[in-house]
């Protein structure tokens, strides 16, 4: 994964006019699948993504009903008009490897033994792919399961960080993950200061990792208060605080 | 514990901090109380629990449901109570214990599609929930248009003392059956009564968390915006259930009447079970305060005797879904009082299903409660 230009201008200006520690506009809208029991359309950046949760309902086929918890099925999918140049439907190796990673990076924040011999199934589609489309989507899934209203720990909010002209830069984007030099995205917990997911593309010093993880885990705690933002939106409108009344 | 009354929450969030109890939808990590779901926390002197916003029906025992026979075997029915898990309901419950799978034909009795007002009776998490149709009340629906809701905005449908349920019934001129799934099924005699009615019930469901709504509501029903009529509280019962409440419906937990009875009712015989369910629950509460179980039946009877609340739980003949008449007010309470009677002779039987009922008070109280601070809001 060798850079072969500069990503970052003199001005320290990223690609797409971002400073190095600066995140995507991110964009979130719960509640937009009518007939799932949680939903959210979820715009990072360019990225376009709608997740739909089902459950908890009845396991089909029967065979793969756990008798002390739930079953968590989680299918990521891009459509075919997500990319410039078309994309096949049928799930890839790339998918059903980010399907297995999404799974387990919500599974923590689940009580799944709350639902016994139950399902609960999460559709990520994304409509629109602009690199970082993991973290999006693991991000509004955990909201749509907060919609859905799955018993949880903690939300999980997800964001990358990378490395660009050997800095490192919080959230990446498609060129950035494409030509940059290392690209980690972490899911986090942020009540319960616990990460869920950890991947890493490229090469790093001990440093870097380090620099890179605690940015990373700074753009999850961006990330999270806009998924607060957006559910108290949802549920509560604009009022912060339940009016007390008047005995 | 004072400083915190109500709060808006979603996964994650600290409730407080302390040695608290948690209650429901709550969990405690290290010293803290953690909201598991979207809602309002509230602390009481019990613990701290958060009332859900969001959510699919979970079966509990003793719950009044709505089910859809979805199929059977030769033995039980199979039911759709619009939750992850589908319920039995056995065949012996309908026929009785001398049910023969080679004499008694069970597609006579209940075919696949029929809706069904049903009690749940057993459910853990090793097995699906079983269900009983053995009360009064429950039992085949004979007609109706059904609708679904979201299981959690149920409380908001019946309302402060039942009085958003009141309200629709009344302007639309139908009886409206509540099951704690979400399930609502909607008899009237007149189509547009009954259409009216869905529209009122879903736009409950859409706006359940907006304040004024039961004012929007008596727009869409113009329904003319006075005070209504408030439930004579009369009752010196120390109970804070408001006596309109607990004064009907003496009867879901433990009266027997035979399901061919339900079966062969009529529409206008159709009742509310959820609304019953609470109010029974109410007597549970007081039941409670008494602390004497020999004594439900003359207590319920005289709490039946004092009713006066505008919607009272009799057969709605036409004349009392137009406006209750005294005439059938008084049949009412006679009634009333003559189930009371009976189960007075029944609930020393089933003290198990009574004692079973007060985990369920809690639900809808606390639906009722969190309803009674939006109104007072508003």
């Amino acid at each position: 994964m060798s850079q072969t230009r500069s990503l970052i201008d003199k001005q320290g200006k990223r690609t797409d006019g971002r400073t190095v520690e600066q995140l995507r506009e991110v964009k979130m809208t719960v509640g937009v699948v009518k007939n799932a029991d949680g939903s959210v359309f979820i715009e990072f950046g360019k990225n376009k993504i709608i997740v739909a949760v089902y459950g908890p309902r009845e396991v089909h086929p029967k065979h793969m009903a756990q008798p002390d918890r739930c079953v968590l099925r989680c299918r990521y999918h891009m459509s075919p008009f997500s990319t410039d140049t078309r994309k096949n439907p049928a799930p890839s190796r790339r998918e059903v490897e980010i399907s297995k990673v999404m799974r387990e990076a919500l599974e923590p924040a689940l009580m799944l033994e709350d639902y016994p011999r139950a399902a609960i199934d999460v559709y990520v589609e994304v409509l629109q792919a602009d690199g970082g489309s993991r973290c999006a989507g693991i991000s509004a899934a955990s909201v749509a399961l907060a919609d859905a209203g799955i018993n949880m720990r903690d939300l999980v909010a997800a964001c990358a960080a990378g490395k660009v002209d050997d800095k490192i830069v919080l959230d990446i984007n498609d060129t950035e993950d494409k030509e940059g030099g290392a690209d980690m995205p972490v899911a986090y917990m942020p009540h319960l200061d616990e990460v869920t997911l950890l991947q890493l593309d490229g090469i790093l010093t001990r440093d870097q990792f380090n620099q890179c993880f605690d940015t990373a885990v700074e753009g999850c705690k961006m990330v999270y208060e806009i998924q607060k933002q957006a559910l108290m939106q949802k549920y509560f409108g604009n009022e912060t605080e339940v009016k007390e009344e008047v005995q | 514990m004072q400083e915190l009354k109500r709060k808006y929450v979603i996964p994650g969030d600290k409730i407080v901090d302390g040695n608290f109890r948690p209650l429901m939808n709550v969990i405690r990590i290290g010293d803290s109380i953690i909201s598991t779901r979207i809602g309002i926390a509230e602390a009481g002197r019990d613990g701290i629990k958060v009332i859900p916003l969001s959510g699919v029906y979970i079966p509990r025992i003793n719950d009044i449901v709505i089910g859809k026979i979805v199929d059977r075997s030769s033995l039980s029915w199979d039911v759709d109570i619009n939750s992850c898990f589908s319920a039995h309901l056995p065949a012996q419950d309908v026929f009785g214990r001398d049910f023969s799978p080679a004499r008694d034909d069970m597609n006579r009795e209940l075919a696949t599609g029929d809706l069904i007002t049903a009690r749940i009776i057993a459910f853990d998490r090793t097995r699906d929930p079983m269900i009983s149709v053995q009360d009064r009340d429950l039992g085949k629906i004979p007609r109706g248009e059904s609708l679904k809701i979201s299981a959690t905005r149920v409380p908001r449908l019946i309302g402060k003392r039942g009085s958003m349920i009141q309200t629709i019934e009344q302007a639309t001129q139908t009886r409206v059956i509540i099951g704690q799934n979400g399930v609502v099924v909607v008899t009237g005699r007149s189509q547009g009564g009954i259409e009216l009615a869905v529209k009122a019930i879903k736009m409950v469901e859409e706006e359940a968390h907006t304040s004024n709504l039961t004012q929007r509501i008596k727009v869409l029903l113009n329904v003319p915006d006075t005070t209504p009529a408030q439930p004579q509280l009369s009752q010196s019962t120390s109970s804070p259930v408001p006596a309109a409440m607990s004064a009907k419906a003496s009867k879901d937990i433990s009266e027997v009447s035979p399901t061919k009875s339900a079966l062969q009712s009529a529409p206008n015989d159709i009742q509310q079970p959820v609304r019953k369910e609470q109010q029974s629950q109410d007597q549970e509460e007081q039941e409670q305060q008494l602390s004497s179980r020999h004594h439900l039946g003359q207590e319920r009877a005289t709490l039946s005797s004092s009713d006066s609340s505008p919607s009272s739980s009799s057969p709605p003949s036409a004349d009392a879904i137009s406006l209750p008449s005294s005439h059938s007010k008084s049949r009412s309470q006679d009634e009333r009082g003559r189930k009371s009677d009976d189960q007075r002779s029944v609930a020393g039987v089933t003290g198990g299903d009574t004692r079973k009922a007060k985990t369920y008070v809690k639900g809808v109280h606390e639906g009722l409660q969190e309803h009674d601070k939006k109104e007072a809001n508003s």
